[in-house]
């Protein structure tokens, strides 16, 4: 399980998934991350850092968004 | 294990033969030819639409645009080296400022594509002299729009096609029988293009750079088909090299493809945000790969800041780029240092995900004290090491041609009346591990076996991955994988191999991907014939004997009971979302077992060097002492040491032997 460190840069409220840049990559953003349903969805507001916790470094579908902060 | 020559086999099994080890240097990096860029010329003309080709005879000659006047000015140089003049040119045209230019060459042949000043008529100009003059101009085609980029491609029979870009469309012209047929759009899509390459060889292949419609900017490849990867005049689908998602402020551009030696790309990548760039980097494909096969390795920075890119073009010496400002040249390197008189002393380590080997060379006349000329040049860090284990035969001195390796360091030694010179080389495997992910990758599931998955990490790293004797699993396997900025390939590789029963062995430059088999025959027997100098047989416990794979909402157990009833439950607890299936569940057990068996017994043989043994090998072990009678063990790590420094001269093998 690693924690990974990103900036939001999109939010899909119905599916409730974000795409973040994992810092360090430049160009190419993840896309279809869970987002925790504790967070409101007003929160998610592109360009906010957040964590994520990925509990299969190697798979980007078992991860979640865990918090945004400026 | 490598096939060996009768009279090596003979060699290696006479208790009086003489060890001879075969270390040799290479400019080469993943076997393929490392080119070192000399830059001739440095100018003053302005960044702009430009092209380059060397016809048949060495000539280099350039085009360029000059977007002031919107001339088009041309330069042949007959014999080009460091003392040519670069920077005379010569006017040829006035054109379209805004649209691209097209070269391509063979033989005597040199065909010029640009666009008239209405933006739309496409006209060649033709030299059937290499370039030294061109026949009046004809029209090859008029555009439906503003015409963008330009590409060229010719055959040495004559046929050619004609690429050029109205918006977000790609258009083609073929000449064939030497007359040039209508333009056809491309079947592929894309929501703009910003740069085109061709060349031919076999097929005629293609690089696009522009944005896709996501609005993702990307590099890709493409094959407009001669009947061979593709058929004849039809287009493949476009192969992703380099992406950006878009508002990520990177885009790609202006793209240049040539093949020497293998397939080489160049491309622009630009970055519009804080610390902006526009920096061409580089690429190959390796050694052995083609075009479709889309294996480059990690595009690499090049030292020049470029919108419109460098051309590449090359003769039968040398590579060359160019660029409206600059030329660079890099001759093809094919000699080899052989250092095998100079050696002391070898040891190689192999063993799985790591390799390494230490070289200790004589230098008691500082024969190693400057590096910088003459062939010692060679000895240069990230330098190939082939190392090839062999013994003097019957028929002469005899290897097996081994491992790769590339120089890390070196250092130098001395005292007591002896001087060495010591180089330190890694293998395939350090390669894997230095590549770092500059991005986030990510394949959804479905998107890539495991094998494609890990043939992309060894061609970022300049590897070839084949494969041998493979699992199913590893060929139908597609599981949901990213790989995060910063991590390394070898992590990534040990991550996929962990999903599959196969390992990955490195030969050469190549990785060759394997299922080793319970019931694999041996290939090799240690016995009287091939003595065991020394053994050591272990048996071990399993790591673990009970396995829980925990899956999308399924578990499976599995459990070796003979273990257990020895030593208790050892449990290893497995948990991957992308197992789905109760076949797939089962085949993750099965994987985990295999390999906790392979890996339980800890013995280990030291023998006169066997030229051939390669990782994961079979081999029988008689050794009456222990008990053993041909009993099958696999190979999990192999030591070599040669030594001729010291009062007893050493040439043997180490072998890691663990279960079948």
């Amino acid at each position: 399980m690693r924690v990974r460190k990103g900036e939001l840069k999109a939010f899909d409220s119905g599916a409730y998934t974000a795409t973040v840049q994992v810092a360090g990559s430049l160009s190419v953003w993840l896309s279809g991350v869970p987002v925790a349903r504790n967070i409101p969805a007003g929160e998610m507001v592109p360009g906010r850092k957040c964590a994520l916790i990925f509990f299969d470094d190697a798979n980007p579908d078992d991860a979640v968004l865990v918090a945004v902060y400026t | 294990m490598r096939q060996l020559t009768d009279s090596l086999l003979a060699a290696q099994k006479n208790a009086s033969a003489v060890p001879y080890v075969q270390v040799r240097i290479r400019s080469r990096i993943g076997n393929v030819a490392r080119l070192a860029w000399e830059r001739l010329y440095s100018g003053g003309e302005s960044d702009y639409f430009h092209a380059a080709t060397m016809p048949g005879e060495g000539s280099l000659v350039r085009a360029r645009i000059d977007p002031s006047a919107g001339r088009l000015y041309l330069q042949r140089v007959a014999d080009p080296g460091p003392v040519s003049d670069f920077a005379a040119w010569s006017s040829f045209a006035t054109v379209s400022a805004i649209a691209g230019i097209a070269l391509a060459g063979s033989a005597a042949a040199v065909l010029l594509f640009y666009v008239d000043t209405d933006n739309v008529t496409i006209k060649l100009a033709e030299s059937g002299d290499y370039g030294e003059s061109f026949a009046a101009p004809v029209t090859v085609a008029t555009a439906s729009g503003a015409v963008g980029w330009l590409a060229a491609g010719l055959k040495s029979d004559g046929t050619a096609i004609l690429l050029y870009s109205v918006g977000a469309t790609v258009y083609r012209v073929k000449r064939s029988g030497g007359a040039w047929g209508s333009p056809a759009a491309w079947s592929n899509s894309l929501a703009s293009v910003a740069g085109l390459a061709c060349c031919y060889s076999i097929d005629f292949n293609v690089v696009v750079a522009g944005t896709a419609a996501s609005g993702a900017g990307g590099v890709w490849t493409a094959i407009y088909g001669d009947g061979f990867n593709q058929p004849i005049d039809t287009w493949s689908g476009l192969a992703e090299l380099s992406r950006a998602d878009a508002s990520s402020g990177v885009e790609f551009r202006a793209p240049s493809l040539d093949r020497a030696d293998t397939y080489r790309m160049l491309f622009v990548e630009k970055f519009s945000g804080s610390q902006s760039y526009s920096r061409p980097f580089w690429t190959h494909v390796s050694t052995l790969g083609d075009f479709l096969t889309h294996t480059w390795r990690e595009p690499v920075p090049f030292d020049f800041s470029s919108t419109y890119g460098v051309a590449m073009a090359h003769s039968s010496t040398a590579a060359w780029l160019s660029a409206p400002s600059g030329v660079w040249r890099a001759p093809f390197d094919t000699s080899v240092l052989d250092l095998s008189d100079d050696v002391l002393e070898v040891r190689e380590e192999a063993a799985p995900f790591d390799g390494r080997v230490r070289i200790v060379l004589r230098n008691d006349n500082g024969r190693y004290r400057d590096l910088t000329s003459g062939s010692l040049s060679l000895i240069r860090r990230g330098s190939q090491v082939d190392v090839s284990p062999g013994y003097i035969t019957s028929d002469g001195p005899a290897v097996s041609v081994g491992p790769r390796y590339w120089i890390d360091g070196w250092e130098y030694a001395g005292g007591a009346g002896k001087a060495t010179f010591t180089l330190h080389a890694v293998g395939g495997w350090s390669l894997l591990e230095r590549w770092r992910a500059r991005r986030e990758y990510a394949w959804a599931a479905g998107a890539a076996t495991v094998f494609q998955l890990l043939s992309f990490l060894f061609a970022r790293a300049g590897l070839e991955l084949g494969c041998h004797s493979s699992s199913s699993t590893i060929t139908s396997f597609r599981p949901s994988f990213a790989i995060h900025p910063g991590e390394d390939g070898r992590t990534a590789v040990r991550r996929l191999l962990e999903t599959v029963p196969d390992v990955v062995a490195i030969t050469g430059e190549s990785g060759l991907a394997m299922n080793p088999l319970p019931d694999q025959e041996a290939g090799y027997a240690y016995d009287a014939d091939h003595p065991i100098f020394s053994g050591r047989y272990g048996t071990g416990a399993l790591d673990f004997n009970r396995v829980q794979v925990f899956g999308q909402g399924r578990m499976l157990d599995a459990f070796d009971w003979e273990s257990i009833d020895d030593v208790y439950d050892r449990l290893r607890q497995v948990h991957d979302l992308n197992l789905t299936t109760a076949a797939q569940l089962q085949e993750r057990v099965d994987a985990l077992m295999r390999k906790a068996a392979m890996a339980s017994l800890g013995s280990e043989i030291t023998v006169p060097v066997n030229c051939g043994q390669e990782l994961y090998d079979v081999v029988t072990v008689t050794d009456a002492a222990a008990g053993l009678s041909e009993a099958c063990r696999r190979v999990l790590g192999i030591s070599l040491h040669y030594s001729r420094a010291g009062a007893s001269p050493v040439y043997q093998m180490r072998l890691r032997l663990g279960a079948v």
